[in-house]
């Protein structure tokens, strides 16, 4: 690692107050990634800004038709809520599947999101469910907010603060892991909402995105018969020494069917 | 011979934190080593500029291949001291310490910097401009043996270091020609990376006025890392005392010395401090010597009623960029030697060139030739019986060497010690249920999954490494009766702490808690012989063991019959105690040693023992029942059953504990390991465990181990080696169990490693 | 550099040292705790498992200022005196371990998995155990160890 100094923050505002004055801050939360990066000299901030204990970024509130997260929730909290398990299971499922134990301890949902790392969970829920990111200067709907490979709609100094989820009528995820780091190779989540269903990918492409295609079969029928026969492009999807394209535009159809079959009690 | 096991002696350290490996030793006043490793696969280096680099607070020294000490460092020699085809003699090239004038591979030391503290060290390296002009660059091994590929040293024309034959190839030939069926198959034999889960590290330590360097290091036994940092230092071994009490493991890739810990040892003398040095992961995966790596060709006659006459192989084996000492020899002679299998047949024939190529170098890793030729073997028999509509269990019945025929020479020379190959299939058809297999695939059908069957017989040559010094071991007593047993196996998680004691008590006919392993002990008597390589330690240091206590009961005797009064004829020896024939009259060892006291360390019943270097055949058959989930291409492990002969059995619960971890890394390689390099650049492209497939908990969760020893008469324990076996089995019985599955799918053909997104996209293609 | 103070294994512990101090290495060379090791680079390993506040995390994954006034708990501090804590007795009666080198972070896990869930299937400790890796051992062993720790912690 390069040499940088740790300043804990007190509140929000001083952590905005210290971002806008050093642009070469980096906010700290869980660290699982930005730990990593720093060790293999990726990254070279000044300074890092420890907002993880911030009590204004942390909680996770029951508000009838939507559950609110603060950001600096840890996984490990979000699979374990009463509230989330019983008003979006599948957010609880999603959580409980992030990379592992020691991961689930420390990491947390704002970084996760903030960071949006094609690969990572959090986007498909967040997506999925048509969430509210919540930042410290406004607040921005999940379909504004993922830009594509881990670029966000977040401009410099500004914080992710927390999540606010509507509750959907059903939603389910289905995960693929890689089968070397474990992050997702594909996954979908497949959400029922009062809005509509939506479906977002998460592992497969370049970042988090809804599977048009699928949602206008799923709005007819919802079950895994609707999605016969519809398949998913395998261009602009991954390629790489792990998978090919097609295998990826395979999982996420196998991946999505089995989250509606998980919810229709189909085969 | 345990019947219940309470744990190993070594544990109560390892599970309590107060284990001691390489990285958690300090010096006073110790110094940090950082090394610059090449980024690219081949160029000339133009310069070198150490200026801002030296200018970095806290920078001691910083060291290149040019500097005198390092340059003046030789190349260990290789292994292989036999000729090749043709007469042709291995031809390794030069290896300097750090890259003189060019680098050969990504990952090559290129300069080392020796600081105050490991962030100085490496903000140093960081710091050094290096000028670089790149070459051409070969990474595939049938490329690097082609015309016209780019050379790699000026003194191994065409890139082949060794070509070796064996067998007879005109006969071979004459029976191929007349065969009733050929069958042939090319298979890939992927690069792996052994990764022991201890990083390596080494910590030296110059006393000038003693002239003595002390080196902590990981290492599979202080004589094979003396032997080699004395080779490539120039320093006599004498001179080198090597410290390991624990090791992280080791699987073949710790048996020689690594350049940068003779680079590390030439810091330690030129600053006069102690250096240390961890390497990071990402450091271990392109500097620790790799493992595998063939494209392997192989063909098998047949008669018309399925009696193999004759096999025949032609491979390419990857030597990386420089020669390891060992890999020439166990890529080439360790396959060679069990090339029929446990088959009967007239003649063999094989061809292996080793091709180097702008990659890490390979050595041997956990089986090290052995799997490579069992799979390649049993892909082949499996291959056999479905072209030849022959049950793959018949075929091999029809073809086994027989149990009555041992000692049995093959038809290349090799002689196995004993085997009952037809028994071991018989034992593990039945534990596997193979008949109820139908049934059992209908029902898998029906759910929409393919299930498979695969079954391998294999033998393997166990006791690797040769040398003309004894395999010691020493028993030595102190003034109170105690017993210490000195060994300088080279543990990395065998348990021999535990074990060879147990050897030595069953032998005094003692409790073996009386008895203390000193294992690789700086401070014991000098021995000879080699460490923990090729499934050998217990042949040969449990073997010395048992001799040492055998020595010590013939010395006593003598001693016990002046104290009994008797002459010695007239005493026997027996459970612990020397006692006049058919009398109740006897004398404890423990007391016999007690009374004789001994002086300044030395007793009158120490007592050393050796092993001379030899071999044993330890063989197995294994089945493997997986499930395929066609859409995901994700393959089930559902239950691997492995009926083995290790010979006799001296504690069954370590036994277990290197089958299961051997047959585990068997299936890391078959459903994910792969060392995979980006053709283009030459870079490592699975460098870190977030890309390089590591086993994990649950990848193989029901584990069936039979016993069917077959005991070895070359060695007095009667034992045969466990290391390897399990690796071997399992490459051959996956793969024809996962084929086994595909081929109703139509698939025909399948490469290691069956990834989840490989096997779907066979499947695709079959359909 | 800044101040560090923490409770390490029940005693308060305190030290000067470089922000970008990684907890592992804060435990190992300031505190001379070598029992947690380093097997990787990128939190894959898991050898370096310790329980911060009660959590099991991987101390390589933290700068050492994350973990100030924190209760640490490293494989040093799990037994009580002499008397093993029952995974440490488990993991060496079900020869779970041979190298030794993964095993203190397994049994971190471990010990934190079962304090979660006291009676885990074999699913639950599989996944349990996803983020810690072993060479020798082929898993099977450390999987029969924690059962075993489980009964006889109950």
């Amino acid at each position: 690692m390069y040499s940088f100094t740790y300043t804990r923050a007190k509140s929000l505002a001083e952590a905005r107050a210290m971002l806008a004055k050093d642009h070469d801050a980096k906010l700290l939360s869980g660290g699982m990634t930005l730990i990593p990066t720093l060790k293999q000299r990726l990254a070279s901030p000044s300074q890092l800004i420890d907002i993880s204990r911030l009590a204004e970024l942390r909680g996770i509130a029951d508000k009838g038709d939507c559950v609110e997260i603060g950001a600096a929730t840890r996984h490990v909290e979000t699979s374990r809520s009463d509230v989330v398990r019983q008003k979006i299971p599948a957010l609880a499922h999603l959580a409980s599947q992030i990379g592992d134990p020691q991961v689930r301890n420390r990491g947390t949902m704002g970084g996760s999101v903030a960071n949006n790392d094609p690969v990572a969970d959090y986007p498909a829920a967040v997506l999925g469910l048509g969430a509210i990111v919540k930042t410290s200067q406004r607040e921005i709907a999940a379909d504004n907010f993922f830009k594509g490979m881990f670029e966000t709609a977040l401009e410099a100094g500004e914080i992710v603060t927390g999540f606010s989820y509507p509750v959907p009528k059903r939603a389910a995820y289905a995960k693929f892991p890689h089968p070397v780091s474990g992050y997702a190779m594909a996954g979908s989540f497949v959400a029922d909402t009062g809005a509509g269903i939506r479906v977002a990918i998460v592992g497969a492409g370049p970042g988090v995105f809804r599977w048009k295609e699928a949602e206008a079969a799923l709005s007819k029928s919802f079950s895994v018969a609707a999605l016969k026969g519809l398949a998913m492009p395998s261009a602009g999807l991954s390629n790489d020494l792990h998978a090919t394209a097609e295998y990826r535009a395979n999982l996420v159809e196998v991946m999505t069917r089995r989250a509606v079959a998980s919810l229709t009690g189909e085969k | 011979m345990s019947t219940e096991f309470k744990g190993r002696r070594e544990d109560r350290r390892l599970i309590t934190g107060t284990g001691r490996y390489t990285a958690d030793w300090n010096q006073p006043g110790q110094l940090y080593a950082v090394f610059l490793r090449s980024d690219r696969a081949h160029a000339r280096i133009l310069s070198v500029d150490t200026a801002a680099a030296s200018a970095i607070p806290g920078v001691h020294a910083i060291m290149t291949g040019d500097d005198a000490d390092i340059a003046a460092m030789k190349n260990p020699p290789s292994n292989v001291t036999w000729e090749g085809r043709g007469g042709m003699k291995m031809n390794q090239p030069d290896r300097p310490v750090m890259a003189r004038g060019k680098v050969l591979y990504v990952g090559e030391p290129v300069a080392m910097v020796v600081a105050q503290s490991a962030h100085a060290a490496q903000d140093a390296a960081e710091a050094i401009v290096v000028d670089y002009e790149d070459l051409p660059a070969v990474i595939d091994l049938e490329e690097a043996l082609a015309p016209g590929a780019p050379q790699l040293h000026q003194s191994v024309p065409g890139n082949l270091p060794f070509d070796y034959e064996w067998g007879d190839p005109a006969r071979v030939a004459e029976i191929f020609s007349a065969a009733a069926h050929v069958v042939r198959l090319k298979h890939v034999d992927q690069r792996l990376v052994g990764n022991p889960m201890e990083p390596k590290a080494f910590l030296a330590v110059y006393d000038a006025t003693r002239d003595i360097y002390d080196v902590w290091s990981s290492t599979q036994g202080m004589t094979m890392m003396k032997g080699s940092l004395a080779a490539t230092t120039g320093v006599p071994p004498q001179k080198i005392r090597v410290h390991a009490q624990d090791v992280g493991g080791g699987f073949g890739i710790r048996s020689n010395a690594y350049p940068e810990y003779c680079a590390v040892f030439a810091a330690a003398r030129r600053t006069g401090k102690p250096v240390k040095w961890v390497a990071t992961r990402a450091e271990c995966f392109v500097s620790d010597w790799h493992g595998r790596d063939f494209v392997m060709s192989g063909e098998m006659a047949f008669d018309r009623d399925g009696r193999i006459l004759a096999a025949r192989y032609d491979w390419i084996a990857a030597m990386g960029a420089y020669c390891s000492p060992t890999g020439a020899n166990v890529h080439t002679l360790t396959p060679a030697t069990t090339s029929v299998g446990t088959y009967a047949m007239a003649a063999v024939h094989g061809r292996i060139r080793c091709a180097l190529t702008n990659t890490t170098s390979v050595t041997a890793y956990r089986g090290a030739g052995r799997p490579d030729i069992a799979y390649m073997v049993e892909r082949l028999v499996d291959e056999a019986a479905l072209q030849l509509g022959i049950d793959p269990i018949e075929l091999r019945r029809k073809n086994f060497i027989s149990k009555d025929a041992f000692p049995y020479t093959t038809p290349n020379k090799v002689t196995y010690d004993s085997g009952d190959y037809a028994g071991m299939l018989e034992d593990v058809i039945k534990v596997s249920d193979w008949s109820g297999f139908e049934k059992r695939r209908s029902e898998s059908k029906a759910r929409g999954k393919l299930r498979g069957i695969g079954l391998a017989v294999f033998v393997e040559p166990s006791g690797g490494g040769r040398g003309t010094d004894p395999n010691q071991a020493m028993i030595k007593f102190g003034s109170s009766g105690n017993i210490e047993l000195f060994s300088i196996a080279g543990p990395t998680g065998q348990g021999h702490e535990t074990v060879f004691p147990e050897i030595v008590g069953r032998e005094l006919g003692i409790d073996p808690s009386l008895i203390t392993a000193r294992i690789g002990d700086p401070d014991g008597p000098p021995l000879t012989g080699l460490g923990t390589i090729g499934s050998r330690s217990m042949i040969h240091h449990g073997s010395a063991s048992m001799l040492a206590a055998r020595e010590v009961i013939r010395k006593g005797m003598d001693h016990a019959a002046r104290e009994l009064e008797v002459a010695a004829q007239d005493v026997e020896y027996a459970q612990g105690n020397y006692r006049i024939k058919g009398t109740d009259r006897a004398i404890s060892l423990v007391n016999l040693a007690k009374k004789l006291g001994g002086v300044a360390g030395v007793h009158p019943l120490d007592a050393g023992a050796g092993m001379a270097h030899t071999s044993a055949f330890p063989g197995g058959a294994h089945v493997a029942e997986v499930e395929i989930d066609p859409a995901t291409g994700v393959t089930e492990v559902l239950k691997y059953y492995a009926v083995d002969d290790c010979g006799n059995i001296v504690n069954h619960t370590l036994l277990e504990g290197q089958m299961h971890g051997g047959i585990m890394q068997g299936a890391g390689q078959v459903f994910g390991e792969h060392g995979m390099y980006d053709k283009e650049s030459g870079q490592l492209l699975t460098g870190s465990f977030m890309d390089y497939f590591m086993p994990k908990a649950g990848l193989l969760r029901d584990i069936y181990l039979g016993d069917h020893p077959m005991p070895s008469p070359t060695n007095p324990l009667g034992v045969k080696g466990a290391g390897e076996a399990g690796t071997t089995g399992a490459l051959p019985t996956l793969m024809n169990a996962i084929l086994n599955a595909l081929r109703p799918a139509g698939v025909t053909h399948l490469d290691m490693p069956a990834t989840p997104s490989r096997v779907w996209e066979a499947l695709r293609k079959a359909r | 550099m800044a101040k560090i103070e923490m409770t390490v294994n029940g005693k308060k512990v305190s030290h000067e040292v470089e922000d970008r101090t990684l907890l592992a290495n804060f435990l190992r060379d300031q505190l001379g705790l070598t029992g947690t090791h380093i097997g990787c680079d990128t939190s894959q390993c898991g050898c370096c498992t310790v329980h911060v506040d009660g959590l099991a995390v991987k101390s390589c994954s933290m700068v050492v200022g994350q973990a100030n006034g924190a209760e640490v708990l490293t494989i040093e501090g799990l037994a009580n005196g002499e008397t093993l804590h029952p995974v440490q007795q488990a993991f060496s009666e079900c020869h779970a371990l041979q190298c030794g080198f993964c095993t203190p972070g397994m049994i971190m896990a471990v010990s934190g998995l079962l304090k979660d869930n006291p009676a885990p299937n074999d699913e639950e400790i599989i996944q349990g155990l996803e983020g810690n890796l072993c060479r020798c051992t082929g898993y099977i062993n450390i999987i029969k160890a924690v059962k075993h720790a489980a009964v006889a912690m109950k």
